[in-house]
This record gives C-alpha cells, structure tokens and sequence, in this order.
C-alpha cells in the first residue's frame, strides 16, 4: 500500500507470487505482516467450516466453504491454492455423486494444511524483517 | 467533501483491506463495518451513507437481500470473489464490482465510476420536469403531471395525470436518484408515488386518482415523515 516503504531483500516462499503482493501492497511489509497475521486470525474458523460441510456431506455447504476462504489466499499471493479453490467449487455439484469429490478433497485438505504453516512461516519472516 | 460509506464483509482480511484503501484515496470515509446483513441493516434503518461496500454471500441472508430491505438508494460497489453476479448486478443498478483481492489502482477506478452519477443527481434533482425515451422521441412530463412510476422489470411506466402511460427502458432505483426530491418518493420496490397527488392512505396502500399503490414495510416511515400529518 505504501509504495515508499523500500527494501527489496525480503525473499518469499516461492510459492508465493510476488507480483500479486507487490501489486496490492507495494512494498509495505509494515501491512504485509498485519495482512498475514489477519489471514491466520480467521483461517483456522474458515477450513473448519470446510471440514465440517465435508464431513456431513454437505456439497452446497462445502462449495460455500470453500469459496469463502479463496479470496484469502489472494491476498497472501497463494494464486495457485486460490485457483485450486476455483476449480474445487466448480467440482460441487449438488448433482454429482459425493465419491466424485474425494479425491479432489483430500488433495485440497492437504494443501489447506500446509498454506497455513507456509503462511506462518512467511509471518514469522516477515515479523524478523520487519524488526531489523 | 467526502463520500460516506459502510463495508458489508465478512471476511476481516478483505474488509481492513477495503478500510486502508478508504483511508488512502482521502475521497471515502468509513462509517461502519458489518460481518451480516442484519447488522448493516440495523444501522442502515437510523443512518444513510452515499456507497455500500458490498460482500454477496456471507453466513445468513446474502447482500442483494440487504438491498432489497434499505429505504433509499445508495450507490453499491460489490466485492465478491465470484464472477457471475452479472444479471443481479443489472437488477439492482450495482455501479461496479470489485473481485478479491484487487489494488488500490483498481480501486480508485471503481470510485471513478461512481462519481459522474453523484453529481448529475444533484444538477437535476431540483429541476420541474424530466424527459423520457418514449416513443422513439423525448417525451417532457412535468412533475405535475405525473401520478406515479411503476417498475416492469428493466422498464418503467410513468402514469400521468391525462391518464397517459410512458413505457421507458430504466429503474426505479435509477430514477429514484433523478426525479425531484421535493414532488417524488419510493414507497416500495416498484414505485415512486407523486407525494403531491397522494388522495388518501389506507393501511399500507395509497390512492393516488384510483390507483392502488403498495408501501413496503421498509419505506412506511420515510412515508409518514413525508405526509404533511396534522
């Protein structure tokens, strides 16, 4: 957000893209660790929500989880778990059997798990960084 | 001076985001964030606010839901993280809508969007007459001369006083913005009554020449505010 704000060494995790965050915060690394740390406010409510609808087999409630969470990770620059989400949600069909979905779940359930730990990871850097 | 706003979000990353970038631009002030529409609601009965920053699906009641309980017209700026909200977008006259996670950049052009409209309303609200697109011509109807305008979905029906009716391709809530404050109020979803040709209110129906037009709960007190009750 504050393009004055300089310092070019921060190196994220390459799973992150950083023309996203430098599109949306400049190089505001203040805000970046804020905006990192509210992702990880709410992200342990938002998947639980997913892994309820899952467990009760709740396909629109699920699709509704899902797309709920997406837009966090654009704005952490993890485009590629956000278009997995997309493609997630455009799986659920109320009409498709539930089986259908099991494969595609576990692989997001996995990837949920580990986006967390990369973005607290990224948060304990970013709070490093900031402190220097 | 500043156009006032509330951020209906419930998702807290999106909102501050939203909220920073207010603060940035200088051009928009923050009144208040709501996680549901039931909050938003509740302050919208007591307050009004110039844009509503709008999240579409949250836990409860959806943001077109909000829409359609509010009493007046303010501009709608959706955020959403979902492409095809289009045809409900048209419906309720939303000015833009912003995907998640978009820049500042982005953002500054959907203020853009909403800020030529603004000033034409105030240019033209305090005018006698309007012209409508009827006919294949520019119809002039004097505010006297109209009793009321009805919605027909992506038309209206201005009915006059010679007991004419005006077919033209527009919204209530558009022309809610346009017509003259002083002669016109939206009493419903539907309609915009004439306040000066009102004959007699029974329960939550006015006569206007013989004409039965419904006042929705959300607009009954803006019509009693406006009635010249003794």
């Amino acid at each position: 957000m504050n393009p004055d704000v300089t310092n070019k060494s921060f190196i994220f995790n390459e799973k992150i893209d950083v023309q996203c965050i430098n599109d949306l915060y400049g190089n505001d690394y203040i805000y970046l660790e804020e905006v990192f740390g509210t992702v990880l406010g709410e992200y342990g409510t938002l998947v639980e929500n997913i892994f309820q609808q899952y467990a009760s087999h709740n396909i629109p409630g699920l699709k509704a989880a899902v797309h709920k969470i997406k837009p966090i990770f654009g704005f952490v620059g993890l485009l590629s778990m956000q278009h997995q989400c997309q493609q997630f949600e455009d799986n659920c069909q109320p009409s498709s059997p539930f089986d259908m979905l099991v494969n595609n779940y576990n692989a997001l359930r996995h990837n949920l798990i580990a986006s967390k730990l990369l973005i607290e990871e990224e948060k304990r850097k970013l709070e490093l960084f900031n402190s220097q | 001076m500043k156009i006032s706003c509330i951020i209906v979000e419930d998702l807290q990353v999106a909102a501050n985001y939203l909220m920073k970038c207010c603060e940035k631009s200088g051009q928009v002030e923050s009144k208040g964030h709501f996680v549901n529409v039931p909050d938003a609601l509740y302050f919208l009965n007591e307050n009004t606010v110039d844009l509503i920053f709008l999240d579409v699906e949250m836990p409860g009641a959806s943001g077109f839901e909000l829409l359609d309980q509010i009493a007046f017209s303010p501009k709608v700026i959706l955020t959403t993280s979902k492409k095809d909200y289009a045809y409900n977008a048209f419906q309720y006259n939303v000015s833009d809508y912003l995907m998640k996670p978009f820049t500042y950049q982005r953002f500054l052009e959907s203020l853009q969007k909403i800020k030529p409209s603004q000033e034409t309303i105030s240019t033209r609200s305090g005018s006698d007459h309007i012209y409508i697109k009827a006919d294949g011509k520019l119809v002039r109807l004097n505010n006297d001369s109209i009793l009321y305008i009805e919605s027909m979905g992506d038309y209206v029906k201005f009915v006059t006083t010679d007991n004419k009716k005006y077919i033209t391709h527009n919204t209530i809530k558009n022309l809610e913005e346009k017509v003259s404050k002083h002669h016109f109020l939206k009493v419903h979803r539907s309609f915009i009554v004439n306040l000066h040709k009102i004959d007699d209110m029974r329960e939550n129906i006015l006569y206007i020449k013989g004409n039965e037009i419904p006042v929705s709960k959300a607009n009954k007190a803006d019509v009693f505010k406006r009635l010249n009750i003794v």
